[in-house]
């Protein structure tokens, strides 16, 4: 302390120390938060086409197409530990070669400040609802529901599942492919 | 060069040195609290940090250059005391005693 470098070094060692102290305060006021929000999907639209997977083995596989609605209130979620959301919407289902099966099929980034009231009509998804053999045809109970992960400025990663999730089936026969 | 910046006094007194360090702990804190306070109520974390940021260079200004106030208790060095031979040559032999005995 007798010198200007050595004052210098203990007050930014103290401020730093204290701005550690506050970082962890504020993943502590936020850390058992409840961030579960309803969430409405709705399914206008469903096709199901068997095509060629030129990604996997070569042979034909089941392609889903979902035309979706989408509406929730992200509001409560956000707080001065929230820097944004990563939404997603994913579908779950069984198929026999495989108890569960999970294909991300849209999803979306939703900064602070961002406006929060989700509603969307009419989405179509943003990636390709392929199975990986023939799964989709007469799956009566395939199951979309919309997860978040919670990017904060300090702490935990929490992903989090929304309450709303929807099983729906899907049809027994597929669409012609001969339409283009 | 570095002779100009070494002739900037730049010390303080031994209570100049406490009272500097307890400045600046003390506005540091304060403005955490401010700052925590403030931004948990207006939910911007980022306030925080800008509240103890401007507390840091509150106690930048007042706790780094030694300003007058840190320099009012000057220690009061004896008076130079002229050389006298029989005391000087004296103490080095009570200390080698004491050693002795232990």
């Amino acid at each position: 302390m007798n010198t200007v470098l050595s004052r210098a070094n203990s007050l930014f060692a103290f401020s730093l120390s204290v701005m550690a102290a506050l970082t962890f305060g504020c993943f502590i006021t936020t850390a058992f938060k409840d961030r579960r929000v309803p969430v409405d999907i709705h399914v206008s639209k469903v096709m199901l086409k068997n095509v060629d997977d030129f990604t996997g083995p070569r042979e034909r596989s089941d392609l889903g197409f979902i035309t979706f609605d989408l509406s929730a209130d992200l509001q409560p979620i956000f707080d001065w530990n929230v820097k944004q959301l990563f939404l997603y919407l994913s579908a779950e289902y069984a198929t026999k070669s495989n108890a569960l099966n999970q294909v991300v099929l849209w999803d979306k980034i939703v900064l602070r400040g961002e406006n929060t009231k989700l509603n969307l009509r009419d989405m179509k998804s943003k990636y390709f609802f392929f199975d990986d053999g023939n799964g989709l045809r007469a799956n009566k109970n395939i199951t979309l529901m919309l997860s978040w992960n919670v990017v904060p400025n300090a702490g935990i990663l929490p992903l989090v599942a929304g309450s709303g999730q929807i099983s729906l089936p899907f049809p027994d026969t597929y669409e012609s492919t001969k339409s283009y | 060069m570095l002779s100009i910046f070494k002739s900037i006094p730049t010390h303080m007194d031994y209570k100049g040195q406490k009272l500097a360090e307890q400045i600046f702990q003390g506005i540091i804190l304060v403005s955490a609290v401010i700052g925590f306070v403030y931004g948990l109520i207006i939910e911007q974390f980022g306030w925080t940090v800008y509240i103890v940021l401007a507390g840091f260079a509150v106690s930048c200004v007042l706790t780094l250059p030694p300003w007058p106030m840190y320099r009012k208790n000057p220690l009061s060095w004896q008076p130079l005391v002229p050389e006298s031979s029989g005391e000087s040559s004296q103490k080095p032999q009570e200390s080698i005693k004491k050693k002795k005995h232990k």
